[in-house]
């Protein structure tokens, strides 16, 4: 990996980590939310970085309206959007920082005690991943990707169902 | 100089739909407006709310520029006239427009206004409606050009433009392309009846300059689209390839400018219903149609 | 053993305890729901950091990271709708007062 990539990689990373920190640091509602959109981003950023083209700006663009809506979301269920009333919404804090800590640490030490071997030197150029990602998704794969076709339809067929009112108030409109 | 000249151009093709504009609204044509606009924008006073969200308020003027810019990077001008030549430049020219998305929520979030507030999340639902008839029609235009690099997509319509290959998907994205910036009719976010402004109105001064300067760039980037995808690019016979594209780009935008002046404002209600109920179909409809022509045709 | 492997799974460590920090500790169910998001954001950087170090012409690996891409939101939009219907039949998505959905 060349320097330039390393220190992107360095960069995008410590925002990713950043901007998660500050999602459940904040008491302000849409500043979590928006703070969130900016992990992402910063995460399909390292993507780019990390030569994974495709995957990189479908993460950037899918995670921009994704985390909107978990922003409209945030605004219409909780009580102080603002953060302006400093409430502490958190329960079994100190179960939950150890919990966060120790699972973080665990994975560290397996990633940098497993010997994985010599890292590659050719990867294919962003066309040719492109070519070779459509021919993966429409030969080999190609039950996966309907199976995840279908599930999609049928979790938005079951979301909205739940979502809306009860039959009878809608009868009643 | 290989990323100064594509910035020129965009900026004076700016200048020239911020003239355009002008004159539709007023019927005046004064060329040298949006030198004195902005001067006296700049001076003039800066009004601050009594309580923004400081750090929205400020970026999201700042975010819109710089999404309208990015989407213009990815877009070729004339065939060595790109700023960045991605291999996904069709896909990413869509990302860098989701962020006008979370700038004008910025802009509707920060200033702890009512108007504003209201401006911004309608401009949610309406991204909600538009996002897959933007989407689709660059999908279909992809598959005739068998690649998502944009000067691939121009190279493919040698010998037909996509706007007679693909009427459908070119009206869509025409106005999912009107959506996007938030053109009338659909301009829930910046209604100048109903909201007095919505997301722009809190802006004053060198904020509103930028507002402005993205929410015009951001006009001129989805009209170099829609040349680009649909209408051939820089191809054409006698004058320089980048006098075509931008004579292709401003007449798109006096399009999309003109198109929404005869119609009212669409209520959000009635345009997620349209988008979803007829607009996803006929989009899934032209790709299928592309499809078959483009296994029938050798 | 590359400095970008151990750089990238070590920020995926990083997220994967902030986002179980944050799905463990928050009484909202929107919260939690941003917790998990961070959760899969972490299993996602694994994902393509093994695709770009150790099998870069295999593509399976992208593919599971579309995989992985389409469960996130899948899960988002079936939680949102949940969450709808339980602020319509309570008037909050406090877990905290859920009790009864429990078991």
């Amino acid at each position: 990996m060349s320097a330039l990539q390393l220190a992107f990689v360095t960069f995008f990373g410590l925002a990713a980590v950043w901007f998660a920190l500050v999602v459940f640091r904040t008491s302000s509602m849409m500043r979590s939310a928006l703070a969130l959109l900016f992990s992402q981003t910063a995460l399909g950023a390292l993507f780019l970085a990390l030569q994974a083209e495709f995957l990189g700006v479908l993460q950037i663009m899918m995670m921009a309206t994704e985390m909107s809506i978990m922003a409209i979301f945030m605004v219409m269920f909780m009580m102080d959007p603002g953060g302006l009333g400093q409430m502490d919404m958190t329960h079994q804090k100190r179960l939950s920082i150890v919990a966060g800590v120790v699972a973080a640490a665990v994975v560290a030490v397996v990633a940098v005690l497993t010997p994985w071997g010599a890292p590659a030197t050719s990867i294919p150029n962003p066309s040719e991943q492109l070519q070779g990602l459509g021919r993966e998704l429409l030969g080999r794969s190609m039950l996966v990707f309907e199976t995840a076709g279908i599930t999609i339809l049928t979790a938005m067929v079951a979301a909205t169902a739940v979502a809306m009112p009860a039959l009878q108030r809608r009868r009643e409109r | 100089m290989s990323v100064l000249a594509p910035i020129l151009a965009l900026l004076l093709l700016a200048w020239c739909v911020a003239v355009l504009d002008a004159w539709m609204t007023t019927g005046r044509f004064r060329p040298l407006a949006p030198l004195t606009a902005t001067l006296a924008l700049v001076a003039g006073e800066s009004l601050v709310p009594r309580k923004p969200d400081r750090l929205f308020f400020e970026t999201a003027p700042i975010l819109l520029l710089l999404a309208a810019v990015l989407a213009a990077a990815a877009l070729p001008i004339a065939p060595h006239l790109v700023i960045t030549d991605l291999a996904t430049s069709a896909l990413f020219v869509n990302a860098a427009l989701a962020y006008v998305l979370v700038a004008l929520l910025m802009a509707g979030w920060g200033p702890d206004g009512a108007y504003a507030m209201i401006g911004g999340w309608r401009f949610l639902g309406q991204t909600i409606a538009y996002s897959m008839l933007i989407v689709m029609p660059i999908t279909a235009v992809a598959m005739r050009a068998q690649s998502l690099l944009t000067t691939d997509i121009v190279r493919s319509q040698a010998g037909l433009w996509n706007v007679l290959y693909q009427p459908l998907g070119f009206a869509l994205f025409f106005v999912a392309a009107m959506a996007v910036s938030f053109l009338p009719p659909f301009d829930l976010p910046t209604a100048s009846g109903e909201l007095a402004g919505g997301v722009e109105a809190e802006y004053t001064g060198a904020r509103r300059a930028i507002f402005r300067l993205g929410r015009t760039i951001l006009i001129v980037s989805l009209a170099t689209a829609t040349t680009v995808f649909y209408l051939g690019g820089w191809l054409g016979p006698w004058l320089p390839p980048w006098l075509w594209s931008a004579l292709k780009t401003l007449a798109v935008a006096a399009a999309m400018l003109a198109a929404g002046h005869a119609v009212p404002r669409l209520r959000e209600a009635h345009l997620l219903a349209w988008a979803w109920k007829a607009g996803i179909p006929l989009a899934m409809l032209n790709i299928f149609l592309v499809g078959v022509l483009l296994l029938v045709i050798p | 053993m590359s400095i970008g492997l151990l750089l990238a799974l070590l920020t995926a460590a990083a997220l994967f305890g902030i986002g179980l920090y944050g799905a463990l500790s928050q009484t909202n169910l929107v919260m939690i729901m941003m917790g998990v998001e961070l959760i899969l954001g972490g299993a996602l950087l694994n994902l393509v950091a093994f695709w770009r170090f150790l099998h870069p012409g295999s593509y399976p690996g992208q593919m599971f990271v579309l995989i992985v891409m389409t469960v996130m939101a899948v899960e988002m939009a079936v939680g949102f709708g949940v969450a709808i219907a339980r602020f319509r039949a309570r008037g909050s998505v406090e877990m905290e007062a859920a009790r009864e959905l429990q078991g």
